[in-house]
């Protein structure tokens, strides 16, 4: 069985490139959501394995949401990602219970597939 | 003689003293003919001369000159009632005594409800006092004496003893009991002039209280002599005639003397309209209200001055204020559209003295306008600069957040479709080499543009606020940076400059510095932001010199209404600080 990925990103043209490029690698892309509110409701019905998730959504943080996620008893592997880079982020990157980060510059499945997987 | 051309003397005034001279004359001849002189009758004829002097002197030199009319009808009134003891057997003297007899009192109660100005108090219960009470009760009484008074066999009657012209026999009635009832009367009004009189002191503004006291006193004195005379009258007491009119003239003496001395004093306070002129020379911004306050004697005294430009009035400090339309404010305008005196409008019982005040102010007005022009315009150029600013601020903010969504969001989705072609092409390795050229372009003009964009307007700044975005900056800083942040959040715009100020700062510090390691302090006191950039580097940095981007920052600063100063002794460093207000 393919595992289920929720895609949280403000930008439909980054979620559509990226639905594809997750399908590609053999992830089952169960659901889209265009800010925080919306995301972490769509977690909550669809459970999925994994989430990527962007950073600045325009109703808050995707970090406030990795931390709400984490503590989700279904427990997401979830990837950050964000059209900024790293060191535009700053140091809160280094705090979140997120399993990595992947600036949108550098966005690729395969990169995706090892964060997910790693433990 | 130059002060007695300045009075005025009209037709009515020469008239009045050609009758005072007639009249002491025709008294005092009288007497001397029929040989009653006395020394009580001289020295009365000579206080009543004196009052008329007095008098006249008011009412040619004193602006207005109602008072000095009044001031010379009471003796003269007076005077001319007691002609009958200088012509006893006159039917005629005995017409004008009679005629005249007690109206020198009422003029002169007249005069202390209406002094100093001469117009008398407001309020119905005066003129009552004065119209009816006096003067009409006065003329009943003295037709119906005129008609029926005969006393040729009261030898103790004050005169006079013959009949008057008009004299038409016995009264149908005791003219004894009217003629007591009648003192009773007086007896009675007596005190309600008195305190009608207090009342007004009581309410009397500082200046015209100050005219008025002398008056007060005499007039008390004089009330209470005229209270025991009609007592006397009432009583049959004639033996206490004598020493009582002894008294009673010289009260009559010191109550012109005293009406004298009181204009004085208006005059006087008028004088210190000249220490006002001095005062007002050395006055700072607000002087002319402290000054015109002291001068005036009103501690409530306020300024209203009127801005043409903004078409309203305001105050010395420019703020916008409305002229008070009530009963309990005053206001009196000084020039064409110049300034208005808001006081209390007890003082508008002396009209002169707040023209005169208000003409010996109008230039330190006019400055006062035109201080308060300059800060209105230097507080507009002030906030324009500052809305300046943070309008460029605001624009940037778009600008680079339109990149961001736009242009950078396409080149995104171009590179992710570059990956999605390059796993569909198999193993056609030129369309692959290829499409690795194609994503490195895209890569290259993804970098560049966030350049540009974070050029622009920090995005860090705007998402994650000024701690974030200073770390951002030490981070992209070539040597070690200590930061020191105990700001919390500030106010957008200050956070923008704070951020740019540190900006330039390290950029200048990994250009020329040569430092080893920098160090950045940012912290609030009250209401002030404060930042501090310092290296250990060769120092030299110049605030004047131009295109160093110091000067740029020292603009941007001090449109915040902030200051920047660099301290750079070349080898000790460079430390470099911003104080920027930012009262939330």
């Amino acid at each position: 069985m393919r595992a289920t990925v929720l895609i949280v990103d403000d930008h439909p043209l980054f979620r559509r490139f990226a639905r594809r490029l997750l399908e590609d690698e053999g992830f089952a892309v169960v659901g889209e959501a265009a800010d925080a509110a919306a995301g972490l409701a769509a977690a909550r019905e669809l459970q999925p394995a994994a989430v990527l998730l962007d950073i600045l959504l325009p109703d808050g943080s995707g970090l406030d949401v990795a931390s709400t996620l984490a503590k989700a008893h279904y427990a997401p592997a979830v990837v950050l990602t964000s059209s900024r880079s790293a060191c535009d982020l700053g140091v809160a990157l280094n705090e979140t219970p997120a399993r990595g980060f992947i600036p949108k510059a550098a966005f690729t499945g395969a990169a995706f597939t090892e964060l997910v997987t790693s433990t | 003689m130059s002060y007695w051309r300045t009075g005025s003397h009209t037709a009515g005034w020469w008239l009045a003293a050609a009758l005072a001279l007639l009249l002491v004359t025709t008294y005092l001849g009288g007497q001397i003919h029929v040989r009653v002189v006395s020394p009580q009758s001289v020295y009365f004829a000579l206080t009543m001369t004196v009052g008329m002097l007095v008098g006249l002197w008011a009412w040619a030199w004193r602006t207005p000159s109602r008072i000095g009319k009044l001031m010379f009808w009471w003796p003269a009134l007076l005077l001319a009632a007691d002609l009958p003891s200088a012509f006893p057997e006159s039917s005629l003297a005995s017409t004008i005594g009679l005629g005249l007899i007690v109206f020198g009192y009422i003029v002169f109660a007249q005069m202390a409800l209406s002094y100093p100005t001469g117009k008398l108090l407001p309020g119905r219960l005066a003129w009552i006092y004065i119209f009816i009470l006096g003067y009409l009760a006065q003329v009943v009484q003295n037709v119906v004496n005129m008609l029926y008074w005969d006393l040729s066999d009261c030898p103790f009657c004050p005169p006079p003893r013959v009949p008057t012209l008009i004299h038409i026999g016995a009264a149908p009635f005791s003219l004894r009991t009217w003629n007591n009832a009648w003192f009773m009367f007086i007896m009675a009004i007596l005190p309600i002039g008195l305190f009608l009189v207090y009342r007004a002191f009581a309410q009397a503004s500082p200046g015209t209280r100050r005219s008025t006291g002398p008056v007060l006193a005499t007039l008390t004195f004089f009330t209470c002599t005229s209270w025991v005379y009609s007592y006397v009258l009432l009583t049959d007491r004639y033996n206490a005639l004598t020493p009582l009119s002894w008294v009673q003239t010289t009260g009559a003496l010191v109550a012109s003397f005293t009406a004298l001395i009181g204009l004085g004093m208006t005059k006087r306070a008028r004088g210190r309209v000249g220490d006002l002129v001095v005062e007002l020379d050395r006055a700072g911004p607000g002087g002319a209200r402290r000054a015109l306050s002291r001068v005036l004697g009103d501690p409530t005294l306020e300024l209203a001055l009127w801005l043409p430009v903004r078409g309203t009035w305001v105050d010395e400090e420019g703020r916008e204020v409305t002229l008070p339309a009530g009963r309990d404010r005053a206001v009196t305008l000084v020039g064409e559209d110049l300034a208005a005196i808001v006081h209390d409008p007890v003082l508008l019982d002396q009209p002169a003295l707040l023209e005169a005040a208000g003409s010996a102010a109008r230039l330190a007005l006019e400055n006062e306008r035109l201080q308060v022009e300059l800060r209105a315009q230097l507080a507009e150029l002030r906030a324009s600069r500052a809305r300046i600013v943070q309008a460029g601020d605001e624009e940037r903010r778009r600008l680079e957040r339109d990149l961001h969504d736009g242009a950078q969001q396409r080149l995104l989705g171009i590179g992710m479709a570059l990956q999605l072609v390059k796993s569909r092409v198999g193993g056609n390795e030129e369309a692959i080499a290829l499409l690795d050229e194609t994503e490195l372009e895209v890569q290259g003009a993804l970098t560049e543009l966030r350049e540009l964009a974070r050029g622009i307007h920090p995005a860090v700044l705007t998402d994650q606020g000024l701690g974030a975005a200073i770390r951002t900056l030490a981070d992209r800083a070539p040597i070690p940076v200590e930061i020191h942040d105990t700001s919390a959040r500030l106010p957008a715009h200050v956070e923008t400059a704070i951020y740019f100020v540190v900006a330039e700062a390290l950029a200048n510090v990994a250009r020329y510095a040569h430092a080893s390691n920098a160090c950045v302090t940012i912290e609030r006191r009250n209401d002030r932001a404060l930042v501090e950039v310092r290296d250990d580097g060769v120092g030299g940095a110049d605030l004047n010199v131009g295109g160093s981007g110091l000067r740029g920052l020292a603009d941007r600063v001090g449109a915040l209404d902030g200051k920047l100063r660099v301290e750079s002794p070349p080898g000790g460093g460079t430390r470099l600080n911003a104080e920027i207000p930012c009262a939330s």
